[in-house]
């Protein structure tokens, strides 16, 4: 029976972050003795802006080789700058807005991609680099800035709701079923879980292997360049370092959601949940008075331990003959 | 137990000698898939036993076991002193067995007497001329071995050629002290005639001594000559053992299953009347003719000595080579399955799917429903099993997984099959079956390009190019496929040399370019410095502009260790801010507990580098978690700028040395001491490790102490450098240390580098981190925005990696 619960909840790994938010919500009712809803949905929100990095995170990771993209934070401040210049606070320019974080999106996941593919700089250095460029883009953006005004459609979907439910939360759950799907029944996701299990194999049995890198880089780019768009709306500006948490806990989310930290198996749900526990665990320790050194170290810690103690051993089971060493690019 | 041993027949017959080491009744499967099966091997001083089989007939798996590196799942291993509770690699090191493997177990990136020496693991002692007893050795062994050999042992290995690797791991092999079994794997496949020679002149002399030796090879002739028994291996079973004088070429290849050849031949022709599917031109073909035409509804297999050509035109027609023409497209199967062939976390199923799936669109829909019936058919026709596509493909003998391969390769109607030695390790039951289906799916229509290691399996084929020196040498139809006529041209001469010298030279030009881009790109920045403001060029302006080089400096060197291993750390510049704001406060206010908590955090980071190589987990990922663990420590002792420097502290910087800079000394001593390390047995056991971590481990270097050692270093660097932050700055700021983890990232790559490891060069590093920190200071002199900086070193690492990659790519081309 126990075997059994084990074996299904292996298969599905979402449902350790899952078991992990229960257990946390029960835990965070208890500090501050009482259930809320109220207290849920805020906490949802939060977690639906991490989500869409998270999201993003999962399908480059999932690429196999180490890839990570480090440029989402700097994406997501650098979008939340340049939309608020050119919205300026007016409901008829948001299309402009749009076009612009869409441009931000693909210019930039373009640029880690032929980085990546043409000039063979590991995703990692690459992203790092391009994170830095953008950074600057963003210094530049914030002295041309002067008033943060939003515009009210803008502000009406970061925070508002419907039906008494946040729409950044429906945009989060819709993203992460629309991710689910392009995982589980779709040409993409078959060929992203083939490029990062077997890069080799993958090329071989006729993927395209390079248009599936592509195609990831864009989708974090264009996830964190519009969560950044969003992200802006919510917090009703712009500031130099609004996208710095998403460096760690996009990484976070992805790892604790049960997606493979070589590649080759994601889970949009786990990423999902993932956000909601690390939000809840940032939220208990704002309620117990912790200061943010404390929870900065706290989020490192428990990356490291979930990757050190849960992660690494599923991915040698899993993975079995195949082990982490033989794969060439383990940086 | 060497007196028991005597009671067994055959060991009297053998001689009254005791057996360095006697395998008894061994075993081994993998799943279903029986390895090896009951075999009995016993090895005696003095003699030269030849182990042949055909491929995957479980040589390899045996001789594994005899090294300790996989354990037998049934039978015993014995040897008259042997007192290590198991058999693993370090007791097999001890009985004095080595192996000399068919894949070069060197490190590439160390020379070759540093390769002598990282066989040894008990000999690394500081010792102040440890390099003059390696050097040597590996003299006298070469020398002993190959006479002539004319092999500079200060060479690094990447310089040699394939054959002389080759050289030297045998030498290796026979000069590491108590050996008294060799077992050379095909050691003479790289080796030409006079070398080869020499070897088996060697292994004469050295029998004689009493040395034992287990010579493993495809060319039975060999054999013959060198052997003084020969143990015969089919589908895992010993199933012929005997002196040397009782065999022969002939009765060897029977024994291996030499029948396979009229097993493999097909019962019918066909014709060759079909469309044309590929032509091939250009480059590959020799002779007059200037083009081959391969048609629908043929075998066409690929001949010739390994490596001249075939597996590159194979893979040629499948990436479209420029010499290739296609009328329709191709799928494959590869037969290294491991590496080129499955997806281990799916299924059957999904395995043999993708092959459909990969040429969709990206967005069009796969259900598993759909894919199952359109396996159907690929699956019965392979005789696999429908109920097992929905198990794990890693659960499948190796067999079966090479079935849903070719299932993989028939779901998606590709026109052209091309097969990459398919049957490798495959047992013969499987391979009767695929050469049925070969002819099946020819019959069919479609084209299959059938690369193969095993002339005997070309029977199947319908035609036969041969290959020799990169080219098709013969084009043989119908009654002219022989074996005979294969190796026959197989070793003809194709008066075509490889002419790469100019290539060659191109590639140290474009690889000098890029060792000396430091210090180019140094004395470019000096120049313009100087040109913008002469008053830098004093001792004063260099005193001011590089102390911050020293940091950094310090910082690149801890990332240069850390990369060395093949890893990276994005939390090096983090580390060294905390130990600024632990100097600036703790230490500054109470010194011991200053001086723990420092240490207490270096033995943190090294800890970090056990758990990163114990968990087999991402560096990145790792280092990124620790960078917020080393900033949320600092910014709870220190939430803002501030602290005071211990007045020793900064002391260290307040001294002077008459006429020089201080951190031109400083600069200098710190390039000295990573060089020295370096130089240390430690620094190249660790240079070892980021080349060829499997080799090192084989050796019996212990990869967790080393992965501590090695961030221990690390450390050691890092905190000095935030150290001198707080001398420098005369206080603390934990946000000071962030910018250092790009720039280090750059300066080790600028210095020369390799990103994947093994390669390093402190005064590179050292040259590069000042580089990097004057053109900072050149950007603000040249009025640019500060703001610029970040974007500025972003696009400056960029620049140099692509140049580097581009150098490499130049210097690969070459060799």
């Amino acid at each position: 029976m126990n075997n059994a619960l084990m074996r299904l909840m292996q298969k599905n790994r979402w449902s350790w972050s899952a078991a992990g938010v229960i257990v946390l919500w029960i835990i965070l009712s208890i500090v501050t003795g009482r259930w809320s809803i109220a207290s849920l949905s805020g906490i949802l929100v939060s977690a639906s802006f991490l989500t869409l990095a998270g999201l993003g995170q999962m399908i480059v990771v999932s690429t196999g080789r180490g890839n990570i993209d480090l440029s989402i934070a700097s994406v997501i401040t650098l979008s939340a700058y340049v939309a608020l210049l050119v919205i300026k606070g007016q409901d008829a320019l948001i299309w402009l807005g749009l076009l612009a974080t869409l441009g931000i999106g693909l210019g930039v996941g373009l640029c880690n991609a032929m980085l990546v593919i043409i000039l063979r700089v590991p995703a990692i250095i690459a992203t790092l680099a391009t994170g830095y460029i953008l950074a600057t883009a963003a210094l530049i953006a914030n002295s041309s800035l002067n008033g943060s005004a939003i515009s009210p459609t803008l502000r009406w979907i970061a925070s508002g709701r419907v039906g008494g439910v946040p729409i950044m939360v429906m945009i989060a759950i819709s993203t992460v079923i629309l991710a689910a799907l392009l995982l589980h029944f779709t040409a993409y996701g078959r060929k992203l879980s083939a490029v990062g299990q077997n890069r080799v194999a993958a090329r071989l049995a006729g993927v395209r292997v390079n248009r599936v890198l592509i195609g990831a880089f864009l989708t974090s780019s264009c996830l964190a360049a519009f969560n950044g768009l969003l992200l802006g709306a919510y917090v009703g500006g712009a500031f130099l370092e609004m996208g710095q948490p998403y460096l760690l806990q996009s990484v976070a989310a992805v790892v604790i959601g049960g997606t493979l930290i070589f590649g080759g198996s994601s889970t949009a749900l786990g990423t999902f949940f993932a956000s909601i526990l690390l939000i809840l665990v940032v939220t208990i320790m704002q309620i117990m008075g912790l200061p943010r050194g404390v929870q900065d170290m706290v989020q490192g810690v428990v990356v490291i331990v979930i990757l050190g103690f849960a992660a690494g051993g599923e991915l040698r089971r899993s993975r079995g003959r195949v082990s982490a060493k033989s794969l060439p690019n383990r940086i | 137990m060497s007196k028991q041993d005597l009671a067994d027949p055959r060991n009297v017959v053998a001689g009254p000698v005791s057996p360095i080491i006697s395998l008894q009744g061994i075993s081994k499967s993998y799943g279903p898939t029986q390895a090896n099966v009951d075999i009995d091997l016993d090895v005696r001083p003095g003699e030269v036993i030849g182990l042949v089989g055909g491929n995957g007939a479980g040589k390899s798996t045996l001789m594994k076991i005899l090294c300790g590196v996989i354990e037998p799942t049934g039978g015993v291993i014995a040897a008259s002193d042997l007192h290590a509770e198991r058999y693993n690699a370090a007791a097999a090191q001890a009985q004095g067995v080595r192996m000399v493997h068919q894949e070069l177990s060197l490190c590439t990136n160390l020379t070759v007497a540093e390769n002598f020496f990282v066989e040894v693991p008990g000999a690394a002692r500081l010792h102040p001329a440890w390099r003059g007893v390696f050097r040597q050795r590996a003299t006298a062994a070469l020398d002993a071995v190959f006479p002539d050999h004319r092999l500079n042992v200060d060479a690094r290995m990447a310089r040699l050629s394939i054959g002389e690797r080759q050289m030297v791991e045998i030498a290796r092999a026979v000069a590491t002290p108590g050996v008294r079994l060799i077992i050379l794997d095909e050691p003479t496949s790289s080796l030409n005639a006079d070398k080869s020679k020499q070897l088996r002149a060697f292994i004469h002399r050295k029998t004689a001594e009493g040395m034992a030796f287990i010579f493993i090879s495809h060319k039975l002739s060999e054999i013959v000559d060198i052997a003084t028994s020969v143990s015969v291996l089919r589908n895992g079973r010993l199933v012929w053992r005997g002196d040397v004088e009782e065999t022969t070429v002939g009765h060897l290849i029977g024994l291996m299953g030499g029948s396979d050849a009229t097993q493999a031949r097909s019962t019918r022709m066909r014709s060759g009347q079909g469309k044309v599917a590929i032509r091939v031109g250009g480059r590959w073909v020799a002779g007059a003719q200037t083009e081959i035409e391969l048609r629908q509804g043929q075998i066409v297999g690929l001949a010739g000595l390994e490596g001249s050509g075939q597996r590159e035109l194979l893979h040629g027609i499948f990436s479209g080579d420029k010499d290739v023409s296609l009328t329709s497209e191709t799928s494959f199967v590869a037969g290294d399955r491991q590496k080129e062939g499955i997806f281990p976390l799916w299924s059957v199923l999904g395995n043999v799917s993708i092959g459909r799936v990969a040429r969709r669109r990206s967005f069009s829909s796969v259900l598993d429903t759909v894919e199952a019936e359109a396996a159907q058919g690929p699956a019965k026709a392979l005789r696999l099993d429908s109920d097992r596509l929905t198990s794990g493909i890693t659960e499948l003998s190796g067999g079966n997984q090479q079935k849903a391969l070719v299932a993989r390769a028939l779901a998606n109607d590709a026109p052209i099959i091309l097969l990459d030695d398919p049957t490798r390790g495959v047992d013969i039951a499987t391979k009767q079956d695929f050469y049925r289906l070969a002819g099946e799916i020819a019959d069919a229509g479609r084209t299959l390009v059938w690369y193969t290691t095993e002339d005997a399996e070309l029977m199947a084929a319908d035609r036969v190019l041969v290959f020799a020196g990169g080219q098709i040498v013969a084009d043989l139809e119908g009654d002219e496929i022989s074996e005979a006529s294969i190796l026959q041209f197989s070793f003809a001469d194709t008066g075509r040399t490889e002419n790469k010298s100019d290539n060659r030279q191109d590639g140290r030009l474009a690889s000098l370019a890029a060792m000396a881009m430091p210090y180019v790109s140094l004395a470019v920045v000096l120049g313009l410095m100087f040109n913008a403001n002469p008053m830098t060029a004093t001792a004063f302006g260099l005193e001011l502009l590089l102390m911050p080089a020293v940091v950094l400096a310090l910082v690149a060197i801890a990332q240069m260790f850390i990369i060395g291993g093949s890893e990276i750390d994005l939390g090096v510049g983090a580390f060294a801010g905390l130990v600024s704001v632990l100097s600036a406060t703790l230490l500054a206010t109470d010194p011991a507990m200053g001086v723990l908590a420092i240490g207490a955090a270096i033995v943190a980071y090294a800890s970090l580098g056990g758990l990163i190589q114990l968990r087999e987990i991402p560096a990145i990922v790792v280092t990124l978690g620790a960078s917020f663990i080393w900033l949320g420590i600092g910014f709870s002792i220190q939430p803002t700028p501030g602290g005071s420097a211990p007045s020793w502290l900064s002391a260290t910087i307040g001294w002077k040395v008459p006429g020089v800079p201080t951190p031109i000394v400083l600069l200098a001593g710190i390039a000295a001491v990573a060089y020295a390390i370096d130089r240390t047995p430690l620094g190249v056991v660790l240079r070892g490790f980021g080349n060829n971590a499997a080799a090192m481990a084989l050796s019996g270097w212990s990869p967790v102490r080393y992965a501590l050692l090695r961030y221990l270093l690390a450390a050691f660097f890092a905190a000095s450098a935030g150290l001198l932050l707080t001398a420098i700055n005369t206080a603390s700021d934990i946000n000071s240390g962030n910018s250092y983890t790009l720039l280090s990232v750059a300066a080790v790559v600028m210095g020369g580098c390799a990103l994947l490891g093994g390669i390093i060069s402190p005064l590179g590093v050292v040259v590069g981190a000042i580089t990097l920190s004057l053109i900072g200071a050149l950007l603000g002199m040249l009025n640019i925005a500060s703001d610029l900086n970040a974007a500025t070193q972003g696009i400056l690492l960029l620049a140099i990696l692509a140049f580097r990659n581009f150098a490499n790519r130049r210097s690969e081309e070459a060799e």
